[in-house]
């Protein structure tokens, strides 16, 4: 499955760069391929490309704060979720995801 | 104890509450830097609204910005005893993780800190920290960038 998402809290220096490593490890760990934008205080890194949303079966905001391209995700499956999810349980969140795509196939 | 000037290290506090943690940490920048023990304390519960800064099983990361503060830094508390109840839903706090972001601080200090901060989403580097029960060997399993 290839899964994308981004990372985003407030202060943008320590819940959103452990979401992204959290999320990226956890999906990696399921035998998917997964990219996590984060859009912190250094500005946006890992930035996704349109081939990689494109081919995504699901995108993962793990997000406190309003982002930036949302628009990016029009029309694809999303779950939208705080960073303090992300990090406590990725892999409950990976799995979350999986579920999703396959209810919906 | 400083280790080098982005990391200090306060090792066996004696720290009962969320409450006396967030005072002792406004105690540290209140010596440094420009601001009070009120408004570093406002933050700190701000932020707690927003969510939980818990980030693994018996460790916190509470973290503010301020343009009061003069430099960046990063806190360790290893504590003397666990924080049996953070708040309703966190119990049994053994380490406290601090990040005191300077507004607009250099992106190669930011760099730095985003790469500990990432460090600190392996659950097994957390396990070494917490099980380290001397100071010094604390501060060695200390990864610093």
């Amino acid at each position: 499955m290839k899964i994308v998402g981004i990372a985003a809290c407030t202060v943008g220096i320590a819940h959103t760069y452990i979401a992204q490593e959290k999320l990226e490890n956890a999906g990696k760990k399921a035998g998917h391929e997964i990219h996590i934008e984060t859009q912190g205080t250094i500005g946006t890194e890992n930035e996704l490309s349109q081939q990689q949303i494109a081919e995504a079966d699901i995108v993962i905001l793990a997000t406190d704060v309003k982002i930036a391209g949302r628009e990016r995700f029009d029309g694809k499956r999303i779950i939208q979720v705080t960073t303090e999810i992300a990090v406590k349980s990725p892999n409950k969140l990976i799995e979350k995801a999986v579920e999703v795509v396959n209810q919906q196939k | 104890m400083e280790i080098n000037s982005l990391y200090q290290i306060y090792f066996n506090c004696e720290l009962a509450t969320k409450e006396e943690v967030h005072s002792f940490i406004a105690e540290i920048v209140g010596q440094d830097n420009p601001i009070s023990r009120e408004e570093v304390i406002h933050q700190l519960n701000e932020r707690e609204k927003v969510g939980s800064t818990i980030i693994a099983e018996h460790v916190m990361l509470p973290h503010i910005e301020s343009e009061q503060l003069e430099k960046s830094q990063i806190l360790f508390f290893r504590l003397a005893k666990p924080i049996e109840t953070w708040d309703c839903q966190t119990k049994n706090i053994c380490l406290v993780i601090v990040i005191l972001l300077k507004k607009n601080e250099s992106v190669n200090i930011k760099k730095r800190i985003a790469l500990f901060t990432r460090s600190l989403a392996d659950d097994e580097y957390l396990d070494r920290l917490l099980n380290s029960h001397e100071q010094e060997e604390f501060i060695n399993e200390i990864i610093k960038y």
